[in-house]
């Protein structure tokens, strides 16, 4: 799965899912443009990594929750690159809250990055990918169909996104532009921390049936093989990552031990 | 306008809290900010000064005084430059 020659943005590429992400593409060939928000130490460090793995790699900081930074991102890559291959919208961000305590700002902020951000940096990926086709990841969560504690704000916006991915992937499939999500659950970065500190428990990290915790890579592993060429017939679909989690209900009677 | 008033008047708007009780020794529990108005009083107070602040820096602030004395640091810097 080669992805020579092609040009990526990753969305919050310095840290995390993102990161991941971003050197995964880059060891398979793709020049990388990093954006991020917060941590610009970090995305210096995924930039030197990619650089490490000889590909070109760019960092931006970008608010992705706000239309007026988004146009001047595409606009550097359009100026700089004069194109793109694939888009990976991966930033997110969100406020860990009981569904009665969600206020508009909280709401709007949230949707804000995670969903709208979807929406307007596949239109001005689009015209960058014109001619040439390309591929659009976004990552999702779990969050979109389980009901996790003060994780509705996040949850909500991922059902939108998944959606969103549908219909970009339709319209967009005659431009010859694969559009598709990957779904983790409880995924080891930083961000979980995030969560902890908002008030999940540790008790709430179930460990997955197979055995262990997602990871960043494994993530990353599924986003570089939809943004190759042997997953083009796959479409406007979210890939769950997450060790059989969603699939295993251990409160149905099982068969008794000894 | 001091940068000191400025960056208190930012933080009153976001966290809809009274000024006047916005003291250097306040802490952003005190003033009941949670994380988002934390991170949405840093992205105004970088584009009213036109400077940026890192997560890594913010994380240090202790209270209001030393999140001033930062931005106060960085306005100086800028001057200098």
């Amino acid at each position: 799965m080669s992805l020579e020659g092609k040009v990526a943005l990753v969305t919050g590429g310095g840290r995390g899912i993102g990161r991941a992400i971003a050197l995964k593409l880059a060891s398979q060939g793709a020049d990388i443009i990093v954006d991020f928000f917060r941590r610009r130490s970090t995305a210096e460090q995924t930039a030197k990594e990619i650089e490490a793995l000889g590909r070109k790699a760019e960092i931006i900081r970008a608010n992705v929750g706000e239309e007026a930074k988004i146009d001047e991102m595409f606009d550097m890559i359009g100026n700089k690159f004069g194109r793109l291959d694939i888009l990976i919208n991966n930033a997110a961000s969100g406020v860990g809250r009981p569904v009665t305590d969600i206020d508009v700002k909280a709401w709007e902020w949230t949707m804000d990055i995670n969903a709208r951000a979807c929406l307007l940096c596949a239109q001005r990926a689009a015209k960058l990918m014109e001619g040439r086709g390309g591929k659009i990841v976004s990552i999702s969560s779990l969050g979109s169909f389980l009901v996790w504690p003060t994780y509705a704000i996040v949850g909500v916006s991922k059902a939108a996104l998944e959606a969103l991915t549908r219909y970009l992937a339709i319209e967009l499939a005659p431009r010859g532009i694969c559009v598709n999500a990957v779904a983790a659950s409880f995924v080891e970065t930083e961000a979980l921390q995030f969560y902890f500190d908002e008030g999940l428990n540790e008790d709430d990290i179930p460990v997955t049936p197979a055995g262990r915790i997602v990871n960043p890579e494994d993530v990353a592993n599924v986003v570089a093989f939809l943004c190759s060429e042997e997953a083009f017939m796959i479409r406007g679909q979210t890939i769950i990552v997450d060790g059989g989690f969603s699939v295993y209900s251990p409160s149905l009677p099982g068969k008794k031990k000894g | 306008m001091t940068v000191e008033e400025q960056v208190r008047e930012i933080v009153a708007r976001i966290t809809h809290v009274d000024k006047s009780v916005i003291t250097r020794e306040s802490t952003f529990k005190e003033i009941k900010a949670d994380s988002l108005d934390i991170v949405q009083a840093l992205v105004a107070v970088e584009e009213a000064f036109g400077i940026e602040i890192p997560d890594e820096e913010a994380q240090k602030f202790q209270n209001f005084g030393d999140f001033v004395s930062y931005v106060e640091g960085r306005v100086a810097q800028e001057e200098k430059v």
